[in-house]
């Protein structure tokens, strides 16, 4: 496994040019259903089943993301950002179901929310360390999808009940293509903002925190200030998901807004990629994500497990998902961006430079 | 390692991406490919599997005969199935993949309303008509979807048939006691009978709510004795009509109905009650007693033959079972009606579509949800459901009225 610098850098290289050829290819694919290329017989390449994974996948990068920002560069296990999706969901859903207010002006109040839903729980559970704040947010992220369905007012329930809620279907042209698009935008965002935190004063406050709280005290950072910025920003991008998904899902409720496993998935992709990097969050995302819909059988792609009869395969496929995590954490504990990329951090000046020596 | 890992990721991700190269147009082929996502694990696993078998049911017989007549051509059905692990998001991305990579040509609808929800909003939006059999929310409805059509009656019909019947018995019954349950779905069948009752010149004297999964109704039974109604009525689970019941007894509150949406119908409540449970009325989506005249497929006692026949030592299909066949029905009668397997005209065909099978009546509304059955009313007998309502389709009077409790 020992490898010279030389065969490091060609490796890099050869990664960063095949990452861009998926990346351009995944972005650009989705176009060839448009009716002007179909008429123009260009091959199809993404259908409407490839745009539901991808923006699924583009999801889960902005949330594997936002919760490395409080995760994994704050090092605060959070395990209940969950709450900040659903919120972001439900304050979308009721925007445009109950006050008829246009997606478009409703989404920008999602993040806002979560936000400042963030910033008031934030301030007394960021006290606590370790183990004690990681249970203490699970239970927020259970607590407010509870709230979200029982909370009744003269009877009626105010957040759509255990009936849920709909949105009118929204119309534009393209539908699934918008929203891709849209995801994958939020995705965008949500990388560039763990680059700017990185890369900020405000990013090397946390990274103290993360190393040593006292010393970080010490040296005069705003310890309270900066944990809760963190986890804010965090439950922006997470709130901001969770709006474009009450609109593209049409139908939300308690089970698909505060879903416990996504608290899980998040963290995990999060470890996968690499905590406290820029890319590793959103490598991680599109690779566990993929495994999730290989394993669940959505993929094009089938498989058949051997002795395993057509019924028992979602549970072998747990089974599997869960062996393999385990087996990530043991031997690539710094993420697979860690793995492949060598000993740098993929930076961006790190990616500049790569980009030079491969451009002719 | 690390290439052949990277390689893998590459092709892994390129499969995905080059697998949605998909070819359109018509099915031509002989074989009509319907889907259905059902959560054949997970929690909602009785259930989906009792969907599962009402379906299949139906396909052993189409296929036994050829398939679906089209412009006198026969087409063979399968039915493709997919697990979604009672997870109402996978079970959206199921819907989508059956109709983009399998290209099923019409639904079937998963169980349970939530993933029902989903999955209309992906039939709406891919113009595949979906009969649905297991969603009974009036919110699905209420959306303004095209493509959507459910079987079953509505959550408001399930006590009104208990309220039609006590208006053509005599003595006429006039005043009714209604208790509920404060979850979504017994509020809406409860507050169904309060717009309802009157209109049959019935009175509500009580409309009370308790909370969903008491197991101590002792004040609730209390209040509707003060006012001795005739009918007391309850729109909840199986604990809570356990629970008035007994209350009922001990206070010696004698209505001359006693009426209960979900419970009595299960073997549990006669098992927990013995003999308390006589007289006890519930509304119900179907029972194997019920007489239709059906214009095609089985007569009710063919089906529960059949039923017994492919799922012997489990007793008679329960109405899971009953209204996912009829799901099955809509469909094929709408397909052969439309002459096409068209969607659009297949779905036109659906939303004109007015049959009656052996579970009953087979007609949407403007929502696409079927208001034109009704909900049959059960009463217990000498510890055995039977039928009593509507007339033409029961296998017994309704005994009636109730005795008071120290007369039995």
């Amino acid at each position: 496994m020992i490898a010279t610098p030389d065969a490091n850098a060609r490796w890099r290289r050869m990664f960063l040019i095949l990452g861009g050829i998926l990346v351009a290819y995944a972005l650009l694919a989705p176009l060839t259903s448009l009716e002007a290329a179909q008429s123009a017989n260009v091959p199809l390449l993404a259908d409407r089943l490839w745009f539901r994974i991808a923006t699924y996948i583009a999801m889960f990068i902005v949330l594997a993301s936002a919760w490395n920002i409080i995760g994994g560069i704050a090092g605060y296990a959070a395990f209940g950002n969950v709450a900040f999706f659903g919120i972001g969901a439900y304050t979308t859903g009721m925007l445009i179901a109950k006050a008829k207010w246009p997606f478009l002006a409703a989404l920008p109040l999602a993040p806002v929310v979560a936000a400042a839903f963030a910033a008031v729980v934030g301030l007394p559970l960021l006290r606590l360390r370790g183990h004690y704040f990681a249970v203490a947010s699970l239970g927020v992220g259970v607590a407010v999808g509870e709230l979200v369905q029982n909370i009744d007012y003269a009877g009626q329930p105010v957040f759509g009940g255990a009936t849920g809620l709909f949105l009118p279907i929204y119309s534009i042209e393209n539908r699934g293509l918008f929203f891709f698009y849209l995801m994958v935008l939020a995705a965008a965002l949500a990388v560039a903002v763990t680059w700017l935190v990185l890369r900020s004063r405000f990013g090397y406050g946390l990274i103290a925190i993360r190393e040593n709280e006292e010393a970080a005290a010490v040296i005069g950072v705003n310890t309270t200030a900066y944990k809760v910025a963190a986890f804010t920003l965090a439950a922006a991008l997470t709130g901001l998901t969770g709006g474009i998904f009450s609109q593209w899902n049409v139908f939300i409720n308690q089970d698909n807004t505060f879903p416990i496993e996504y608290n899980v998935q998040m963290i995990l992709m999060a470890l996968l990629g690499g905590t406290g990097t820029v890319f590793g969050p959103a490598a991680g995302a599109v690779l566990l994500q993929l495994l999730i819909q290989f394993l669940g059988g959505t993929l094009p792609i089938s498989f058949e497990i051997p002795f395993v009869s057509e019924n028992a395969r979602p549970i072998v496929a747990q089974v599997i998902l869960g062996v393999l995590l385990v087996v990530v954490v043991l031997f690539v504990p710094r993420g697979v961006i860690e793995f492949f990329g060598g000993r740098a951090r993929f930076s961006l000046a790190y990616l500049r430079r790569s980009l030079r020596e491969t451009s002719l | 390692m690390r290439v052949r890992t990277s390689a893998l990721f590459a092709v892994t991700v390129l499969m995905v991406a080059c697998g949605g190269q998909a070819t359109t147009g018509e099915s031509t082929g002989s074989t009509i490919v319907l889907g259905a996502p059902l959560g054949l694990t997970g929690s909602l696993t009785k259930e989906s599997t009792l969907t599962q078998q009402g379906y299949n049911l139906w396909q052993d017989w189409i296929n036994q005969r050829g398939g679906v007549v089209v412009n006198g051509v026969k087409h063979k059905v399968t039915i493709k199935y997919y697990d979604d692990t009672s997870n109402a998001n996978q079970s959206a991305v199921l819907m989508q993949k059956l109709i983009t990579e399998d290209h099923a040509n019409f639904l079937l609808g998963p169980y349970g309303s939530a993933a029902t929800a989903t999955d209309a909003a992906i039939a709406e939006q891919n113009q595949i008509p979906m009969v649905e059999a297991n969603g009974a929310a009036q919110a699905i409805f209420n959306q303004g979807y095209k493509y959507t059509f459910g079987v079953l009656s509505p959550a408001n019909k399930y006590l009104e048939g208990v309220i039609d019947m006590a208006a053509t018995l005599t003595p006429k019954p006039s005043t009714v006691a209604m208790l509920s349950a404060d979850d979504n779905f017994s509020l809406e069948v409860a507050n169904a009978i309060n717009d309802y009752a009157p209109t049959k010149s019935m009175k509500i004297v009580l409309f009370k709510k308790y909370k969903n999964g008491a197991t101590n109704l002792t004040a609730e039974v209390q209040a509707a004795k003060a006012l001795n109604p005739d009918i007391l009525l309850n729109s909840g689970h199986l604990t809570e009509a356990i629970a008035i019941n007994k209350a009922a007894k001990e206070q010696k509150l004698n209505a001359k109905i006693f009426a209960y949406s979900v419970g009595p119908s299960t073997p549990d409540f006669i098992t927990a009650l013995s003999k308390d449970a006589n007289y006890v009325y519930d509304g119900s989506q179907w029972t194997p007693q019920v007489k239709y005249a059906p214009a095609f497929y089985l007569s009710v006692a063919d089906y529960v033959a059949a039923y017994k026949t492919k799922y012997p030592g489990i007793g008679d299909p329960d109405y899971h079972v009953a209204e996912s066949t009829a799901a099955c029905l809509a469909l094929q009668r709408a397909i052969e009606n439309a002459s096409s397997l068209d969607p659009k005209k297949v779905r036109d065909a659906l939303a004109a579509l007015d049959v009656t099978v052996f579970f009953g009546r087979l007609k949407f509304d403007q929502r696409g949800i079927n208001t034109y059955k009704p909900m049959v009313v059960e009463q217990i007998q000498n510890g055995a459901h039977h039928t009593v309502y509507p007339s033409d389709v029961a296998d017994a009077q309704p005994m009636y009225p109730t005795p008071a409790w120290d007369q039995r």
